[in-house]
């Protein structure tokens, strides 16, 4: 593949301090995810695939190696920098759901648009909360709401300032099966919606199984990078 | 970000979690309370303490001179709308019974019908502030008839004037109008020449005494209209006037030596107190703000993942803090605006005679002012630990804030300590004040984080083999992460200062300020005893039952020269520096004595040491004035003699003993020959004064009999005032710190539902992490306790010793009393504010 892609790593590594001693969590990854794709990042607890996913967000920096977004380097971008990246281009959906717990449903869905000075920001947030079945909840707390309902919010909060790539971190690891099946379709339904990059980590082989690409990470290497036969590809309609 | 959009997170960072946000209003507003509550009760005691001065001036202000005053005072007093005025001339002159007295004060006092007085006449309506007691009741000088006069009641018994007699002042006959009882402005009686009697000025000039040469003490009382300050119209006439360099300018602050140092005293003590309330409050507001971030990270964190930057998450929390210390310091505001009110249940007497000075709004604007600027001040170092909250914290808990940048922590760290220096300069007026507090509170600071960090250290390296696994997990608890031991043990020690050092400050001023007379002190003093009559007038004093009889030598005479230095000029050259020049041409009382009397200490030199030279020892503040030291030569004017003393001594007097005392006191053998009298002074109780009045004045009728005890109950009364507008305010002080403290403690164990759930799935009972949780805080309030009673032992010490100069001693004993009471308080209110999470059920560790 000549182009660039999206999104590329490379020579990726992570080495923590333990107790005095280097610990490398993440060994010389190279990378790439052209815009579109879906990813599953998979592999045991310990591989490296949370710190993987939060290297590529920015959300942490690399011991050494590269980090590349449409040809921009990341890892020597300052903080600020990458909080303006991330606002811009990015949307993260967290196992925990992280929502704000002092803001309802709505606000936590207007919040990214609003910072990023988006038009229209409430008919959005509307929309997108009626999207995720929670359209009568968004006056209500994050506490108010059972699990389910909260990563749904979340998957709302994720799409709605219309990001170029989003970042799932065992995105139904909370929930029990039935949520975490319906959070599931409703995330993949978006991101088909939306034509969004997503990259997901879980330890799930039946969500990752859904992905049309697999890298298997194990003691913070790729052990292997599957990919399914090439499927008919369906554009972004929003 | 926009800023409206700032606005609506700030205020959204107030929901969710109502009952944690009104916990921390409520520990704002109680820090402002404090602040607010001390700075109204200190106006409110200010203002009563101020009329109670008033009324020992009898006005605000006094323009005196030994001359007619100058037309120009007038113009210049006239500019103030609604001034009052009233002219005083004092004069001392004989009065007598007879026909045709002579009225020159130099010749003295002779014969048993006529009495060297002290004549005050009066145009206008002296006195403005306090009661002259008459009988009959509500005369007034200035509008007594050209003939008439009131007599002090000395005169009743020694002369048997009684209203209606008749006497002669000058060369006029006179009517008494009425009995004088008691004169608000007279406490000086150790200067006092003879009884008072009063006049109208027209009286005065009807009397003739006003001839050239006369020495008559012209003044000008001056009562200010509201909002006028009399210390700034003071300085005014000063400089306005400069050129008629003789004005003695007096205000009320400055009328009465002994109570203006208790007053002067009590006025630097409450500006101790409020700049350590300011600082029991920033302490208060500082903790609460640091655990409230603190439990704010993930929320930070979130933000970050969603595209905040640092300084955008900087601004929305400093937005929010100052909106939780706007909706505080209201509050605290408004309940320290109505604490004054209280103080009338507590001290009625603290303010007397004006509920208005209650209401204090000035300390609103300050209590809120500062509790906005303390808060926001308080709550940088904090903010900077979220400054560069990780958004990894999002994916893993462990990940901690990294340190802000350099430049941000130092920016922070530099504006608290101007922020502390500004307002120790704003709260003392003195920069020196100022700068050593801060220092010293920098000082502490960096002790108790020591401490904190050391016993941290200590924790971790602890044995952990065979100890109690309670005092085991207690003392872990003080080193694991998140902990917040430094921030609580400085808080606490902080807070232990201020309190600590207030009760100390107000134990030992109370004890000086007790408001009883001393057991000793003289109730009659006795002038003019001729030395021969001296055997006589004791033994009649001690057939009276008089105690404590005591009689000293008196020589007057003039000084005229120090070290060669003719007065004249050394007067002039005072007043163009703005000192009294009345301590250099008045006339001295000179004394003698072979050994120092009681409640003198010597600082100087040694006493009767130096042959060949005539020496006289100085009280140390008379040396200071005359800017005399051991070796300066002074002359005097004794009726004609030339003098020359050499200083050899110089002596501390403790005034308050209210005996006889001199400022100067000359060694045996120089005075005895030349002409003298004697000054004596005893304790007599009850009602036999009157009696010994009337036979004293039978059988000795020169000798004036001056009863003090009033004077001395106002002055015993004033001081006692001044004790306990110290003591309530300490008091209350130490009452809002308590509560300030417990609030630091209890604000940081709010976060321990889920170790106590863990806890509690591993088999620890509820008592038993409530054991585990006493311990932890008793270590550091023990801590903190003990570093914070080190500071104020030196603090009291350092204000007691050097800014009030009241001795004391290091009061090492607190020491003890402040380690276990901080333990006590910080493991009550710790207990207290962890019940909730103490009662949590297990189950919770397991959602998370």
């Amino acid at each position: 593949m000549d182009a660039s892609p999206q999104m590329e790593c490379v020579g990726l590594t992570k080495v923590l301090d333990s107790g005095g001693r280097p610990l490398t969590v993440l060994d010389s990854v190279d990378l790439r995810i052209e815009a579109g794709e879906l990813v599953a990042i998979v592999g045991p607890s310990g591989s490296g695939k949370s710190t993987l996913l939060g290297l590529l967000a920015g959300l942490d920096r690399p011991s050494t190696g590269v980090v590349r977004f449409e040809g921009r380097e990341l890892q020597d971008a300052g903080e600020d920098e990458l909080a303006l990246w991330r606002r811009d281009h990015v949307g993260f959906v967290f196992q925990s759901f992280q929502l704000l717990g002092n803001l309802t449903a709505r606000e936590n869905v207007l919040l990214p648009m609003e910072m990023a000075g988006m038009d229209g920001a409430a008919e959005r947030a509307d929309g997108l909360l009626q999207d995720v079945g929670l359209a009568e909840r968004g006056h209500h707390f994050p506490s108010q709401l059972s699990g389910g309902e909260q990563q749904r919010v979340a998957l709302a909060r994720a799409f709605a300032p219309r990001p170029q790539i989003l970042f799932a971190d065992e995105p139904t690891g909370s929930l029990d099966a039935a949520s975490g099946g319906r959070a599931l379709e409703l995330l993949l339904d978006l991101r088909t919606k939306l034509g969004t990059t997503l990259v997901m980590v879980t330890h799930d082989a039946g969500i990752a199984a859904r992905a049309p690409r697999r890298v298997h990470l194990a003691a913070g290497r790729i052990e292997r990078d599957e990919r399914d036969a090439p499927a008919p590809h369906a554009g972004p309609s929003a | 970000m926009k800023l409206r959009l700032l606005g609506r997170l700030a205020g959204a960072e107030s929901r969710g979690s109502r009952g944690r946000m009104l916990f921390v209003v409520a520990c704002l507003a109680v820090g402002v309370a404090a602040v607010t509550a001390v700075d109204a009760m200190i106006g409110a005691v200010n203002s009563g303490m101020r009329s109670q001065s008033r009324q020992l001036l009898a006005g605000d202000l006094k323009v005196g001179a030994r001359r007619a005053l100058p037309k120009e005072l007038d113009g210049l007093l006239a500019e103030y709308e609604g001034i009052r005025l009233s002219e005083i001339a004092e004069l001392a002159t004989m009065l007598s019974l007879g026909e045709d007295s002579d009225s020159d004060e130099e010749e003295g006092a002779a014969g048993t019908d006529s009495r060297l007085v002290e004549l005050k006449a009066v145009r206008g309506g002296y006195p403005f502030y306090g009661d002259l007691v008459t009988e009959p009741a509500g005369l007034r000088p200035g509008e007594l008839g050209a003939d008439e006069v009131i007599v002090g009641s000395e005169l009743t018994s020694v002369l048997g004037l009684e209203v209606g007699s008749e006497l002669r002042l000058g060369g006029e006959a006179f009517e008494v109008a009425g009995i004088l009882l008691e004169e608000p402005d007279r406490l000086d009686f150790a200067m006092t020449l003879g009884p008072r009697v009063f006049a109208s000025r027209a009286g005065l000039e009807r009397s003739g005494l006003l001839t050239f040469g006369s020495r008559v003490r012209y003044s000008q009382l001056v009562a200010v209209p509201p909002g006028v300050d009399e210390e700034a119209l003071a300085t005014r006439v000063q400089t306005d006037l400069a050129e008629h360099a003789y004005l003695s300018v007096q205000t009320h602050r400055r009328a009465q030596p002994g109570v203006r140092r208790g007053l002067n005293r009590v006025e630097d003590y409450l500006g101790l107190v409020a700049l350590l309330s300011l600082l029991l409050g920033g302490v208060g507001v500082a903790q609460v703000v640091r655990t409230w971030l603190a439990a704010r990270t993930t929320s930070v964190a979130i933000l970050r993942c969603l595209g905040l930057r640092s300084a955008e998450v900087g601004a929305l929390y400093l937005a929010h803090v100052a909106l939780l210390a706007l909706v505080g310091s209201a509050v605290g505001g408004a309940l320290g605006l109505a604490t004054p009110f209280a103080l009338p249940l507590l001290a009625p007497d603290l303010v007397p005679d004006n509920p208005g000075v209650l209401w204090q709004p000035g300390s609103l604007v300050r209590g809120l002012a500062l509790g906005l600027g303390v808060a926001l001040l308080f709550a940088l170092p904090p903010l900077t630990a979220i400054w560069r909250v990780p958004p990894a914290k999002v994916l893993w808990v462990e990940a901690d804030p990294l340190p802000a940048p350099r430049l941000v922590r130092w920016a922070a760290g530099i504006a608290l300590v101007l922020g502390i220096l500004g307002s120790a300069w704003f709260q003392s007026g003195r920069l020196l004040v100022a700068l050593g507090f801060t220092g010293g509170v920098l000082v502490l600071t960096l002790l108790l984080a020591a401490g904190a960090r050391g016993i941290m250290a200590l924790a971790v390296r602890a044995p952990r083999g065979r100890s109690n696994p309670y005092l085991r997990h207690g003392l872990a608890a003080l080193a694991r992460p998140g902990a917040g031991t430094v921030g609580a043990v400085v808080a606490l020690g902080l807070g232990t200062l201020v309190v600590v050092t207030v009760a100390l400050v107000q134990q030992r001023m109370g004890e000086e300020l007790n408001g009883e007379l001393p057991a000793d002190a003289p109730s009659l003093f006795l002038v003019d005893v001729q030395p021969n009559q001296w055997a006589g007038v004791r033994g009649m004093l001690e057939d009276a039952g008089a105690r404590n009889v005591d009689s000293t030598p008196v020589a007057m005479a003039r000084l005229t020269s120090v070290d060669d230095v003719p007065v004249a000029e050394m007067a002039a050259a005072s007043k163009e520096a703005g000192r009294s020049r009345w301590v250099l041409t008045r006339e001295q009382r000179l004394t003698w004595g072979a050994e120092l009397p009681p409640g003198n200490e010597l600082l100087e030199g040694t006493l009767w040491s130096a042959p060949g030279v005539q020496e006289v020892s100085l009280e140390e503040r008379f040396a200071r004035d005359l800017g005399a030291e051991l070796g300066t030569l002074l002359r005097f004017d004794l009726q004609g003699i030339e003098l020359a003393l050499t200083v050899t001594s110089i002596r501390r007097v403790d005034w308050s003993t209210m005996g006889i005392n001199f400022f100067l006191m000359v060694e045996p053998g120089v005075l005895e020959d030349a002409p003298h009298w004697r000054l004596a002074a005893a304790r007599l109780e009850g009602a036999g004064e009157d009696r010994l009045q009337n036979e004293m004045a039978a059988a000795f009728p020169n000798v004036t009999l001056l009863r003090v005890r009033p004077l001395m109950e106002k002055v015993a009364y004033a001081l006692g005032r001044l004790g306990r507008a110290v003591r309530v305010l300490g008091g209350a002080t130490i009452l809002v710190g308590l509560a300030i403290l417990s609030g630091a403690v209890a604000a940081g164990s709010l976060r321990r539902s889920k170790e106590a759930a863990l806890l509690k799935v591993l088999g620890v009972t509820r008592p038993g992490v409530a054991l585990m949780f006493a311990l932890e805080y008793a270590l550091i309030g023990l801590l903190a306790g003990l570093v914070g009673g080190i500071g104020a032992t030196v603090l009291s010490w350092a204000f007691l010793e050097h800014a009030i100069e009241l001795p004391t001693a290091f009061a090492w004993g607190a020491l003890p009393i402040a380690a276990l009471g901080a333990a006590l308080l910080a493991m009550v209110s710790g207990l207290l504010a962890s019940l909730r999470a103490i009662r949590v059920r297990p189950m919770a560790s397991l959602r998370g």
